[in-house]
């Protein structure tokens, strides 16, 4: 794969190009799933390809291929500056790219147990004793599992010498229980909705109760049918750490995305409120939000050597005690910002498609005190958990969430349980109302898996860190209220 | 994209690699090419070739898949036994059924050669007008212009374009598609237009973006209004969206029978209103979809709410067997947790256009297109989402002013009984739809833009 994507490079130099990189990438995948007793479904799947992106006459051309002939190549490479030529003809400005030294490295995610190696019997074994424990409580109507593992290795080659090969293994899974009633469908999953997935080997599948805790999510199934709605009004609300994720998702990573800032993204994904003039200005939360972007956090989902720019991964603060400060750049935006250095923010999903703009792992840093000391702090909140539910406008200002679950919380515990809990919100006015950021022990790295972005559209997967944390007066109940 | 004869020839080896075992074969993919605009320049501008082939065994009642892109002897070698290796090791599943034997299909005339061949120069040429007719307004364009043959989906995605089986199916179908996306923006005031077909000799890159830069000029400095339940017009783009998401939840066999549809239960009653009608219709002339689902079977046209009356879910092979009847063709890869899908929706429209509905509203809104619409209650199908790229008041029969944008929370269902007038159909976001007049829509909460 190494000496084609030295071919594509070549070729590509030979034709015009001012400048390219190369990925020729081999990616393994195995999905296995489980209902109501049965095999659902079970692919092993692979694909090897390369995708070559080149600059001719200052704009970006790029073409993609699994044709892995030296003729197949040689096409891809001359197709890719063949389409640099026509973005040239509509273009304002060469793109420049912010400097960056040539990487020669290796790089692999942590992997104890290679997940291909584990037999399948094994896996399914695992996945049969969730299911057996979800469908002995009575009022399951389906029992759902999964378990997904993949293998990305990737060489980068650019003509200005970066000759980088990473290896990044990811396992994950998860389960739900869906309960009926004749106008009613309520799910709980675990350990988060969509799975939860690591950058790590078996080993992270071994480390996770499934088992343990598959009996309690199909019981809370069946209860959330004759649970009583979650109350609308103004409430005090406490999101647990995977719903968080997704909050911090959606309302700060993809708004503080420059591509988005600055209208490449306008037709589609939308842009963004966070306009540059806010940067070291804008009070974005409260005194007690810290967010952090962090392409070197262990065994995220969005952690890596190297980005697919060739920039070395990095942490950075994005919003500092309330402030917001930083964006999510790549070498072609960089500049806009005024920085000298790409943050090492662009990925691809495949070999596939084009390198650009994705989140990296983005965390809500702990504050103080345990979820118990939280609970006991806020008499009549809403403790909502598992997201169900997402949405939010184009310039990421107003959201609204329905989780699987909620519990009224009386003197410090959870009191009744609730159903079909929604808030809505305005993203700033959001993270200021943030008073309460439980600590490092309740700290956990979620994940989000199925991030959509870009034309043709590419899915990123991404970590959230985050611990349970509260908001005041927040709007509940509006997605019933029509 | 490969032609019928190579695809048998390739798919005849895969089978015969399978030595006597029970096998089904899929091959999808093909091209997708895809000049992206903004900021009145070309942004990003890509192109990928690439194949699927998925080889499923069956022994039995147990079965298990492999999926690679390598075509050559080997790499069908290695798949058939990484797909064995599954396969053995699966346990059984005792509703598989055994594969289906030959079919007959519709022809479908959805290739076109110079849609097929179009490249990167024509691509911009399209875009260049686009972009003109913004900037000779003073506002910034942005957008898609994509081509595509075979089944190279949204995300990347691969359906098959050809099927074959041990038992002698064989099924192939091509098909080119062009899509043409425009925004218009000033700040964050904005304007949309779109266009879809499998020729590109209808897209007007020009014509498109005049209609965005009108919706932006009109979007300038919006006013406030309160939430509440308004009358709206929804454009074929709002419509697509709302049916798109409606189906995903609703219209599978599986969904229904497992009870989680709210047609479940409801086969034969009025669940819309009189002037509803949706099928689903690959053979109509706005989609030329797929003749045959990704189990082989022939696809047929589907009749799923009539005059307001549910009359049918979309079937597969298994979901029909439980009910003793013949699956209507809208199969995924088996097995699978999810169950059928209809994937070429087409709304019954009316007659006329947009305007014609915008005359008969007293005071209400027109809503172009909405944003990131997702499920809050799903026996209701209620869903959230945001309204996008010109949301203007309709005041006795005529568009006066802009309005800032609003969250609804509206149950389609509920909005399918309130409709009270349609326009002629287009195609949008992949489905074939009116825009329609509907009374009593809720928009909850407002936003900042």
């Amino acid at each position: 794969m190494k000496d084609l994507a030295r071919l594509a490079l070549d070729t590509a130099a030979s034709r015009g190009a001012s400048y390219a990189d190369v990925r020729a990438i081999e990616f393994t995948r195995e999905d296995i799933q489980v209902k109501n007793g049965e095999v659902g479904g079970l692919d092993l799947s692979d694909s090897a390809g390369l995708g070559v992106r080149v600059l001719v006459g200052g704009a970006w051309g790029f073409s993609a291929t699994d044709d892995l002939t030296k003729a197949g190549v040689e096409r891809c490479a001359a197709e890719a500056v063949a389409i640099g030529r026509a973005s040239a003809s509509l273009a304002h400005e060469d793109v420049r790219l912010a400097p960056e030294p040539a990487h020669r490295a290796v790089w692999s995610s942590t992997c104890a147990i290679d997940p291909f190696g584990v037999p399948l019997e094994r896996k399914l074994d695992l996945l049969f004793r969730i299911d057996a424990e979800m469908r002995a409580v009575r009022g399951v109507k389906n029992a759902e599992s999964f378990l997904s593992f993949q293998r990305r290795r990737q060489y980068y080659l650019s003509t200005e010498g970066s000759d980088i090969e990473q290896i990044l293994t990811r396992s994950g899974g998860g389960f739900s229980s869906t309960a009926v009633s004749s106008d009613d469908v309520q799910r709980r999953s675990f350990p988060q909705a969509e799975g939860f997935h690591q950058s790590l080997g078996y080993e992270f599948i071994e480390s996770i109760p499934f088992v343990e805790n598959a009996r309690r999510i199909a019981e809370e199934s069946v209860a959330l049918l004759t649970a009583p709605q979650c109350p609308p009004g103004d409430h005090d609300i406490i999101l647990e750490g995977s719903q968080l994720a997704l909050q911090i998702h959606e309302s700060v990573g993809h708004p503080t995305e420059l591509d988005r800032v600055l209208g490449m993204e306008a037709n589609y994904a939308g842009t963004s409120f966070l306009t540059l003039e806010k940067k070291g200005k804008l009070a974005f939360g409260s005194t007690i939000v810290n967010l952090v972007a962090d392409a070197t956090l262990p065994h995220g989902l969005a952690t890596f050597g190297f980005d697919d720019d060739g920039v070395e991964a990095q942490r950075w603060p994005i919003v500092r005690d309330g402030l917001f400060e930083g964006y999510l750049t790549s070498r072609e935006l960089a500049h806009h910002v005024g920085d000298g250095r790409s943050r090492g923010c662009v990925r691809s999903d495949g070999w596939h498609h084009i390198p650009m703009i994705r989140m990296v792992n983005l965390s809500l840093m702990p504050g103080k005190g345990s979820l118990d000391d939280l609970l006991a702090d806020s008499d009549g909140a809403i403790l909502m958990e598992t997201n169900r539910s997402w949405s939010i406008d184009q310039l990421r200002y107003n959201f609204q969430f329905k989780t699987e679950l909620a519990w009224e919380i009386k003197k410090g515990k959870r009191a009744r349980l609730l159903k079909n809990p929604t808030y809505q919100g305005i993203t700033t006015q959001f993270w200021n109302s943030c008073d309460f950021v439980c600590g490092p022990e309740e700290w956990k790295p979620w994940g989000v898996t199925n991030c959509g972005k870009g034309q043709p559209g590419q899915v990123a997967e991404i970590t959230h860190g985050a611990a349970p944390a509260r908001f005041r007066k927040v709007r509940v109940g509006a997605g019933y209220e029509g | 994209m490969m032609r019928r004869e190579e695809a048998k020839a390739l798919l005849d080896r895969v089978v015969l690699a399978a030595r006597g075992q029970e096998v089904e074969v899929m091959l999808g993919g093909g091209s997708d090419a895809l000049t992206r605009f903004a900021n009145n320049e070309i942004t990003q501008n890509v192109s990928e070739h690439r194949y699927v082939l998925s080889v499923r065994i069956l022994q039995g009642k147990k079965t298990g898949r492999a999926t690679g892109n390598d075509l050559s002897e080997t790499g069908i070698s290695k798949l058939m036994e990484r797909a064995a290796n599954a396969t053995r090791f699966s346990p059984e599943i005792q509703e598989l059924l055994p594969l289906p034997g030959p079919q007959t299909y519709r022809d479908v005339d959805a290739f076109d050669h110079e849609t097929a061949e179009l490249g990167a120069d024509a691509r911009a040429r399209e875009v260049g007008k686009a972009v003109a007719r913004c900037r000779e307004a003073g506002l910034e364009a942005a957008g898609i212009y994509e081509v595509r043959t075979g089944t190279i989906g949204d995300y990347g995605e691969v359906g098959p374009f050809a099927i074959a089986n041990s038992r002698g199916l064989f099924a192939y179908h091509a098909g080119t598609s062009a899509e043409f996306l425009v925004s218009a923006l000033e700040g964050t005031a904005s304007g949309w237009a779109g266009f879809e077909s499998h020729r590109a000799n209808g897209v007007d890159g020009g014509a498109l973006s005049a209609r965005a830069v009108e919706k932006a000029v009109r979007a300038r400095e919006p006013k406030s209004w309160e939430p509440g339940r308004y009358t709206v017009v929804l454009e074929p783009a709002a419509v697509a969206d709302l049916i798109q998401d409606m189906s995903w939840i609703s219209f599978g066999a599986l969904l229904v029978q497992e009870g989680r549809s709210f047609l479940s239960g409801k086969i034969g009653q009025r669940v819309m209103g009189e002037n509803i009608t949706l099928r689903d219709d690959p053979y109509h002339p706005l989609h030329r979809g797929s003749p045959f689902d990704a189990e082989g079977m022939p696809t047929l046209s589907t009749t799923i709410i009539e005059r307001g009356l549910a009359r049918s879910a979309v079937y597969d092979r298994q979901t029909a067997a439980k009910e003793g009847r013949e699956s209507t063709g809208h199969g995924l890869p088996v097995p699978n947790t999810y169950g059928p899908m209809a994937r070429h929706l087409v709304l019954e429209g009316g007659d006329g256009g947009v305007d014609d509905l915008i005359r008969k509203v007293d005071r209400g809104l027109l809503v172009t297109r909405v944003w990131y619409t997702n499920v809050v209650d799903p026996m209701s199908v209620t869903l959230s989402g945001m309204t996008r790229d010109g949301l203007f008041a309709i005041e006795k029969g005529k568009v006066t002013h802009a309005v800032r944008n609003f969250r609804f929370n509206q149950s389609v269902v509920q909005m399918l009984n309130h409709v009270e007038a349609k326009s002629s159909v287009e195609s949008s976001g992949g489905v074939v739809t009116p825009g329609l007049l509907v009374r009593d829509f809720h928009m909850s909460s407002g936003t900042e833009f």
